[in-house]
């Protein structure tokens, strides 16, 4: 299944060595009138480098081609090794973004397999977002997981913690106990601290994923209590004419799923958007893959609403400040697509695609059967 | 009535009369996904307002401050729960209801 040109996205892991040596050897292996070349490539990661990379990341490059040379020695072949750094003034959140930079370099360089180490997880632990290899398969490139071995394995959704994350989940527990409880009896704080104790002993690999930047944190609270407000206020006044629709003898609804890419980033602004909207009566989100955002829109005007991005420009403000806020609206931006039918938006999801692809075929019957 | 007990009743009518609402559109929406806006939104805002009045009654101590919490919690899995719902049901395949499909059917009703 391998082609000739190779690329691996290399990073600093204890697999890496074996990895490289395993890219060499595909590349070796395959059958090609052209000599194939090996990339590594080098993700520049989470923020903007405009200068010259940084000096561990040309050290690693140095080092994975000294690896890469030293394999090649041994045979041969004319296979040739390149190091690159792709991602320069780009931002890589997630999973997806990765993809994405590194399929335009296989592009531009005729690469057609990826060879991924196993370590290799730039974006971090994210359990609710799809994994590199299924969006690199998303975009129509072959990605293979190097097939080496690792020292350990660990669960997907656990994080590597320290002790300080546990004492800090353990505070807010055992806090919050005693906020419940009303007092500061000895009864009240024996049980406070067993069961602070339990859940911090079961959660602190998984709720802290660090410590926060406190003076960025302060502030996005601080918006954040302008945002709460705004958001309750748009609540009611949605409520209401859900209530006037509801109550309606004519029943006046429209729905329908309207789909647009949010121009909000990561993880969390993603999700309180997502949670926003679905607060808000009369949009609903259905399906969020990165920032394509799937929304059941009731009525014609919440559609409407939704589109002109209010909601979406307040979340932006509370995450990055008064100047992300200006970005234009989704209806200006024109993010809006046709929603068609869920066998092509989920056919990532390997289980459902089946299922999805039937009732593609007769969406009639299915409507008629709700009616 | 002092002004306390007049915000106690608008609020604990306010609440019931979301709560009515979302049992309304229970019944009266066509399929799953805008049921689901019903079940899950009106109802949070019914509560809230139910709680709302939980808080004024017992004013500024702790007990206000639980339903203060209850509140938070239930903004948070309330829209959380729907749209689980809803992508389970879009990943089943099951698709929206659209007015198309509403003329269709009483057409339908009609030829009966």
């Amino acid at each position: 299944m391998t082609g000739a040109n190779v690329l691996v996205p290399v990073r600093e892991s204890v697999t890496l060595r074996n990895t490289v040596a395993y890219a060499v050897d595909s590349a070796i292996e395959s059958e090609s009138e052209s000599p194939p070349t090996v990339h590594f490539v080098f993700p520049l990661v989470r923020r903007a480098v405009l200068g010259p990379p940084p000096d561990d990341a040309e050290e690693l490059l140095g080092r994975v081609e000294a690896w890469a040379e030293e394999d090649l020695e041994e045979r041969e072949t004319d296979v040739r090794v390149e190091t690159a750094f792709v991602g320069r003034e780009e931002y890589l959140f997630n999973p997806g973004d990765y993809a994405d930079v590194l399929a335009r370099y296989a592009t531009e360089h005729g690469v057609e397999t990826v060879v991924l180490d196993p370590e290799f997880n730039p974006a971090g632990m994210t359990p609710l977002l799809p994994p590199l290899e299924t969006e690199l398969e998303r975009l129509g490139i072959d990605a293979e997981i190097a097939p080496v071995e690792r020292p350990t394995r660990r669960f997907p959704i656990m994080r590597r913690a320290s002790l300080g994350q546990f004492v800090v989940l353990f505070g807010w527990a055992f806090g919050f106990y005693l906020l419940i409880a009303g007092s500061l009896a000895p009864f009240e704080l024996a049980t406070g601290a067993i069961s602070g104790l339990v859940v911090a002993a079961l959660l602190w690999r998984i709720s802290l994923s660090g410590f926060a930047n406190v003076r960025r944190l302060a502030g996005r609270l601080a918006r954040m209590g302008l945002y709460a407000p705004y958001l309750l206020w748009e609540i009611a006044v949605a409520n209401v004419q859900i209530a006037y629709v509801v109550l309606h003898p004519k029943l006046p609804i429209d729905p329908e799923i309207v789909e647009f890419d949010a121009a909000v980033w990561s993880e969390l602004p993603v999700t309180t958007l997502a949670n926003s909207i679905t607060l808000t009566p009369g949009t609903l989100t259905v399906d969020v893959n990165r920032r394509q955002f799937t929304v059941h829109a009731l009525t014609t005007e919440t559609r409407k609403d939704l589109l002109d991005g209010g909601l979406e420009r307040a979340v932006r403000f509370v995450f990055y400040g008064r100047s992300a806020a200006r970005i234009p609206s989704p209806a200006e931006r024109n993010a809006e697509r046709t929603w068609e039918s869920d066998a092509d938006a989920e056919s990532d999801v390997a289980e459902n695609s089946d299922s999805d692809a039937e009732s593609g075929a007769d969406d009639d019957s299915t409507g008629g059967e709700n009616a | 009535m002092t002004p306390r007990e007049i915000a106690i009743a608008v609020l604990a009518a306010g609440g019931v009369f979301f709560a009515f609402v979302a049992a309304v559109g229970v019944l009266r929406l066509p399929d799953l996904y805008t049921r689901s806006h019903s079940a899950s939104k009106s109802d949070t805002l019914g509560a809230g307002l139910a709680l709302g009045a939980v808080v004024v009654t017992f004013g500024a101590n702790l007990s206000a401050v639980k339903a203060l919490l209850l509140m938070l919690f239930m903004l948070i899995t309330n829209p959380t729960a729907a749209h689980a719902i809803a992508r389970a049901a879009a990943e089943e395949g099951i698709e929206p209801w659209t007015r198309d499909d509403g003329t269709q059917t009483s057409d339908e009703e009609v030829e009966r």
